[in-house]
């Protein structure tokens, strides 16, 4: 299990060790060496093959991927890779011309690694060991990691060049588990996959989705996948587009033959079988766990408030650090471990919680999930996941207004679905990212996917009340109190608990920049900003000048006065899911107290919109000499499919039109 | 990285030293009560941690440099001060720095002490030809807000290599304390920094310090030199929108080994090697001879001459913008400006020793001039480093005139600079050898940009048309050089994408010509086809921006406090004219007023509009003549960018002739109330 993991990009940018010469200008531009071997027949081979058209935006073709994947009486794995590109415009130059192989090096062996390129003008090159660079692929940004990559820079890669390269990795996997990613954000004009069992081995497979391809079985253990004109998945210039590896073909291949604790057998049950042995005793309880969780429970005696109280102390208490050692990708450590140290990663605080929970004498277990939605499918079995959090078994007929992510498992057991990672998501909520995913529930055997819930719009609300004076000179000043719960208020919670002033400022200011042109404010005041269960509010007082437009005797008055809450979208062909992001329900109230002399003329029409997914409603009124405005936008859906864009579309349509729309005055006498 | 610097076997070896812990005995500090109990630093209001004390200590006889940190965590992003991570490199050519001695503790806020008792985990962070950098990463223990995090370790380098330090007393935390110290070799040194070996035999230092504190030079009884600087109550540099670049802004202290006693003197001496290395690079030698003379063929005048040779550079392959050869491909490393004739193509300073070398062929008296890139960096004289001249330009006298070229920079039109080589300085090769000199700022006039919008509205509030916009100068530059680095496709693209922000939301933007694109000397002309809805409705009214082009603009400074300069990187001039033709049985109730606002005759911004009875048509000019407004400066220029945001924000109202009544009017008087209509 690896927390927050980034998706593999194995083409990175190359970082200079030593600083040049100062004389720059004269500095040599490379100390590499490239021999003159002959590119291999399967690389001329590939670059011979003719391409169909592709979209003018295309900007690179794999036109070979050929994977090997066998797995040797001993269960050591042999992967063997051979990639050939075609750059086709100089947009991908730079990715192209980096050849890279990621492994880890406390589990693989990087047996070899060769790289070629053919320039446009037919020139061969080959670069040899010496060319090579290994790194840290994250730049240092896990503190505890063994992921390397093995990378070079290929030599003539313009318009027109191939680019090839061959790799073989051995491993001593932790889990009988392969994935195949059977897309990239290139097309694809030839692949292939090859899988080789040993004898008596046998395999489980599963097409995340429709198959694009039946499996071909051949002799002697040997199965193959094989395709042609594999479309790209580009998701660039795509608003609101969910995560890419979720919409590429994905193909899960479990296989038997290794030692029982490392297989899956190609079921959710058998994956949360393979994590119970390797996550056994990791949440056992110690005296000083104990104590704490005593302390934490102490006069409470409600399920959700000891629930609460430990829960907040490991999301709080317990500093979040990347582990990514060997099989410490998936093993959480031991629970002492983390408490003694006061940190980990998500296993590692999922781990600690459910050890005090279990000495508190309630009960959690481990739930895999993963922050891209779309990832753990539930007709795909699979070990394709990046963050561990916690599912805690309710009490039987208990049930609390506070606690709303909760599933029922098939056993009739409910969970309320917690993450200890998210320091400010409250406690019975759960992160948008989340939600309406799928996540595979660790009870051993009994293991299951289960999918979280969407949390209804009212837990994550937004209320924005003020009340404005405006006067002749078009200056506005007020009162505003902004109210936020629920995750939504997360990212705000994060400002005004880890930001500087200065950060905080600049957050409002930009902001508030959105619709007002020049502003002052004073009076801030942020209350609850730590407290998870109470709304985060921010209150201030404002004076915008320049608020209003004059245009001859008229004065035109936005009622919407702050609060943007629209999409910015295009105007293409949509072919992939919408992701909303998160449930939510946004109110506003304001009210302007309108300036002497002028008469309302026209105000905007009341706006009501309802696509199912979201609704919008506004009005704006006069009463009393205030112009009243007042608008609720709920969004009860995260996912949406393509064919709902035009619905969209036009939704962002209303959005943008009322909130720019004038109330218009006129002077009179 | 700090330059290193081999040490000569002059004065035979090193005695044998005894290396003894700069920290025996009690290596850590008690907390203060104070230390222990506060929750914020009143200078940095929100800071994540502050540095209570920083101590970096160089003894080169010991071959190491030690550090010891202690940091107050004052929230909760400052408990991710507790990753520690420390870099050591081991150098295929016999340099290396190791990390030891690692040592560390927490100590909570009421004093309770966790020793750091773990191993440090070990990881590769690059390994290549050049060498290996590894990194020693830990975590201090039970870390909370109010906790102290003490650490400290050792940096050990082999014999025979000293390292000349650079002082960074600015952190990007608020530093309480902090005690730097270096007693450096008495050796004396063979430098190898600029091309050329030279014996140092002295050390010398640059500070660039708030005022107070200064480097202390002392002398032990022993003859051993110390120098130290002793500081306190440093903020973090400032991060703002519009500010200097600050490579050399933040407080720092240069030193060198160097056998100069001034500035002066340095660059005056290290010019001269300079220069003799870029002279023989330029020549002229034969190919570039032979190659000047075809080029030049038939022009009549200097200017003509000189305008063929920059064309002729200009037209080569530039390989900033499109790709570096690597050694594979190229084997034959440049040596002159000959290789660069013969290969076609060359980097952006190979291609202006080309022009210079061209120039000197055709009987100009050309100069290379090695200046700062302004994106970067300022030139500082007292800071003894070539390393802050990165870029080279042309001087040519023309006609008995110095005049300026930037052949490096493609598309640069002639006798013109890119910005980056404006309004800086550098060194520069003269008949009487080298000299400090700088370059001017171009006027607001060379960066000339119109826009034109030319829309028909129609009744439903959409409008189309198209928008042309002719591009002079620094701007037409940026965009030929992105050009050059993608192709038809992305240039499209990016264009395209820069007009939908302009315009307002929902806007459908074509590309449908782009003219002159490699033309440098003549205008680039973009037109965009553009359609889509511009009006906010009301029951009889369209609201219209008065200028299309900014109605997604935002303000320009929010915020009403400002450290730092405000720095533009070019001046220039815009115009805009966008002409509405309105749909038949719409009549025209509001135009926008014409305004003109004025910044002390640096910044001048006008609007009119003219208004028939079926168009409006608004005028908008903008002329930025500064690039540098002072701090103290700055309450004002918000102000009149505020005007200027606020005017572009202006509408034109327009109203259908056959319209239905408004739906309701309320008449408004002070503290009453009347329903007109309803």
């Amino acid at each position: 299990m690896i927390c927050r993991k980034r998706f593999p990009r194995l083409h990175l940018r190359a970082r200079h060790v030593v600083a040049g010469s100062v004389f720059l200008l004269l500095a040599s531009t490379s100390a590499c060496m490239y021999a003159k071997t002959k590119v291999p027949d399967w690389v001329v081979q590939a670059a011979a093959e003719s391409l169909p058209n592709y979209p003018p935006k295309t900007s690179a073709v794999i036109l070979l991927n050929d994977e090997q994947f066998t797995v040797n009486a001993q269960g050591e794995t042999i992967k063997h890779v051979r990639t050939v590109w075609k750059l086709l415009r100089p947009k991908a130059r730079k990715d192209i011309s980096e050849v890279a192989v990621g492994y880890r090096r406390t589990r693989d062996k990087l047996v070899s690694m060769r790289a070629w390129s053919i320039g446009p003008d037919g020139k061969q090159y080959s670069l040899e060991d010496k060319d090579m660079r290994e790194a840290d692929p994250e730049g240092g940004y896990e503190l505890y990691s063994d992921y390397r990559i093995r990378y070079a820079m290929a030599p003539a890669v313009d318009v027109g060049s191939i680019v090839a390269l061959e790799y073989e990795i051995t491993s001593h996997p932790f889990v009988s588990d392969f994935i195949w990613y059977a897309q990239d954000n290139y097309p694809i004009r030839q692949q292939r996959l090859l899988l080789t069992l040993p004898e008596g081995s046998t395999y489980k497979s599963s097409w995340r989705g429709e198959a694009p391809v039946e499996a071909r079985n051949l002799e002697h253990g040997k199965t193959v996948w094989e395709m042609s004109d594999v479309p790209a998945v580009d998701v660039e210039d795509v608003p609101m587009s969910p995560s890419p590896r979720t919409l590429m073909s994905r193909l899960d291949i479990h296989y038997t033959g290794l030692s029982p604790a490392f297989t899956t057998e190609g079921t959710w049950s058998g994956i949360g079988k393979w994590y119970e042995q390797l996550a056994e005793n990791r949440n056992s309880s110690n005296d000083r766990i104990a104590e704490k969780a005593r302390e934490l429970t102490a006069g409470k005696t409600d399920f959700a408030d000891r629930a609460q109280a430990i829960g907040e102390f490991v999301q709080q208490r317990i500093r979040y650090v990347a582990v990514e050692i060997g099989v410490g990708g998936f093993q959480p450590h031991a629970a002492s471990e983390i408490f003694s140290h006061e940190y980990g990663d998500c296993k590692d605080k999922a781990t600690l919680f459910s050890a005090m929970m279990k000495a508190a004498g309630m009960r959690s277990t481990w739930l895999m999930v993963d922050f891209s939605r779309g990832t753990i499918a539930p007709d795909s079995p699979s070990i394709a996941a990046n963050h561990m959090i916690a599912a805690i078994e309710l009490p039987e007929g208990y049930s609390s207004s506070r606690l709303h992510s909760i599933v029922t498992a098939k056993s009739g057991k409910r969970y309320l679905i917690f993450d200890p990672t998210s320091e400010k998501t409250p406690f019975g909520q759960l992160e948008s990212e989340l939600q309406g995913g799928y996540g595979l529930l660790m009870e051993g055997a009994a293991s299951e996917i289960i999918q979280l819930p969407v949390l209804s719009p009212e837990n994550n609300l937004v209320r924005r009340t003020a009340s404005f004076h405006l006067d002749n000179a078009g200056v506005l000043s007020g009162t505003v109190m902004e109210t936020r719960s629920g995750d939504i208020a997360k990212d705000w919670r994060y400002v005004y608990t880890y930001g500087t002033l200065k950060q905080q400022e600049a957050i409002r200011d930009s902001v508030l920049g959105r619709d007002l042109t020049s502003f002052q404010l004073t009076d801030v005041k942020v209350e609850n900003a730590a407290s998870l269960l109470k709304d985060l509010t921010v209150s201030y007082r404002i004076e915008a000048d320049h608020f209003v437009q004059h245009a001859g005797n008229l004065l035109m008055v936005r009622p919407r006065v702050i609060g943007s809450t629209g999409y910015t979208l295009n105007h293409k062909k949509r072919e992939i899911p919408i992701d909303l992001g998160e449930s939510k329900l946004v109110q506003d109230e304001y009210e302007i107290e309108l300036p002497a002399g002028y008469a309302v003329d026209e105000l905007p029409a009341p706006v009501k919109v309802d696509m199912g997914f979201a609704e919008y409603e506004s009005q704006s009124e006069v009463k009393d000499g205030k112009l009243h405005y007042k608008r609720t936008y709920t969004v009860r859906d995260v996912m949406l499919p393509a064919s709902k864009y035009k619905d969209l579309q036009q939704l962002a349509g209303v959005i943008e039109n009322d909130e720019q729309s004038m109330a218009i005055l006129k002077k009179v006498n | 990285m700090k330059q290193m610097i081999r040490r000569a076997m002059l004065s035979g070896m090193l005695s044998a030293m005894v290396c003894i812990p700069a920290f025996a005995g009690d290596q850590w500090t008690t907390p203060t009560k104070e230390e222990l109990t506060m929750t914020s630093q009143p200078e940095v209001p929100g800071a994540p941690a502050v540095y209570l004390y920083r101590e970096e200590t160089q003894e080169d006889a010991l071959n190491m440099w030690s550090v010891y940190i202690r940091l107050k965590v004052l929230t909760e992003r400052g408990k991710e001060y507790a990753d520690v991570k420390l870099e050591s490199f081991k150098g295929s050519d016999g340099f290396e720095f190791q990390v030891s001695d690692i040592a560390g503790r927490t100590i909570q806020p009421d004093g309770t002490v966790v020793p750091f008792t773990g191993k440090p985990y070990e990881k590769l962070v690059e390994k290549s030809g050049e060498g290996k950098v590894m990194a020693k990463v830990f975590s201090l223990p039970a870390v909370q807000v109010g906790s102290i995090l003490e650490y400290r370790y050792k940096l050990r380098f082999p014999d025979h290599w000293f390292s000349r330090p650079t002082w960074y007393p600015q952190r990007d935390l608020y530093v309480r304390k902090a005690h730097f110290m270096w007693k450096p070799t008495s050796h004396e040194l063979v430098s190898n920094e600029n091309g050329h070996e030279a014996i140092s035999n002295g050390i010398a230092w640059a500070p660039i310090l708030p005022p107070g504190p200064t480097v202390k030079a002392t002398a032990l009884p022993t003859g051993q030199s110390v120098y130290e600087l002793n500081i306190n109550d440093i903020k973090p540099m400032p991060e703002e929108n519009d500010m200097p670049p600050v490579e050399n802004f933040s407080y720092r202290v240069y030193f060198y080994y160097t056998s100069y006693h001034t500035a002066d003197e340095y660059w005056k001496n290290e010019g001269k090697f300079w220069s003799k290395h870029v002279n023989s690079f330029i020549g002229p030698n034969s190919a570039v001879q032979d190659f000047t003379q075809k080029t030049i063929a038939g022009a009549t005048s200097s200017e003509d001459k000189l305008k063929k040779i920059y064309a002729a550079v200009m037209g080569m392959e530039n390989t900033v913008y499109t790709r570096e050869r690597v050694h594979a491909e190229q084997k034959k490393e440049f040596k002159s400006t000959d290789d660069v004739v013969e290969a076609g193509r060359g980097n952006d300073d190979q291609l202006a020793m080309l022009f210079i070398a061209m120039a000197r062929a055709a009987g100009f008296k050309a100069y290379a001039m090695q200046v700062a890139n302004r994106e970067r960096t300022v030139f500082l004289p007292a800071y003894l480093s070539f390393s802050q001249l990165s870029d080279v330009i042309a001087i040519v006298n023309v006609d008995g005139q110095e005049r300026f070229f930037d052949p490096g920079r493609r598309y640069t039109p002639f006798g013109h600079l890119d910005w980056r080589h404006t309004f800086t300085q550098g060194i520069r090769q003269s008949d009487n050898g080298t000299s400090i000199a700088e370059t001017n700022l171009e006027l607001y006039k060379f960066s000339h940009t119109t826009r034109i919008a030319d829309l028909q509205l129609a009744p439903d509030g959409k409008a189309s048309g198209t928008i042309t916009i002719t591009y002079n100068g620094q701007p037409a530059i940026n965009w030929r050089q992105t050009a050059l680095r993608g192709d038809e496709t992305s240039l499209h693209e990016n264009l395209r994408k820069q007009m939908e922000r302009h315009l307002p939301a929902g806007m459908d933007v074509k590309v449908s010509k782009v003219e002159n694109l490699t033309d440098y000397e003549t205008p680039l002309k973009v037109v965009y086809d553009v359609s889509g809805p511009i009006g906010k409705g009301t029951a009889t009214r369209l609201i219209l921006p008065a200028d299309i082009l900014f109605a997604n603009a935002k303000p320009r400074f929010v915020s009403d406090k400002r450290e730092t300069t405000v720095y533009f990187p070019y001046t220039e001039f815009t115009q805009d004219a966008v002409r509405l033709k309105m749909p038949t049985n719409f009549t025209i109730e509001s135009a926008p007023a014409s305004v003109n606002e004025m910044y002390e005759k640096r910044i001048a911004y006008s609007r009119k509009s003219k208004t028939t009875p079926n168009s409006v048509t608004v005028w908008r000019d903008m002329v930025r003549g500064d690039m540098l407004f002072e701090t103290k400066e700055y309450p004002a220029l918000r102000s009149f960018y505020t005007k200027v945001d606020t005017d572009d924000q202006d509408s034109i109202v327009v109203k259908a002739a056959a319209a239905a009544p408004a739906t309701s009017t309320v008449t408004v008087t002070k503290q009453t109330t009347t329903t007109a209509a309803n």
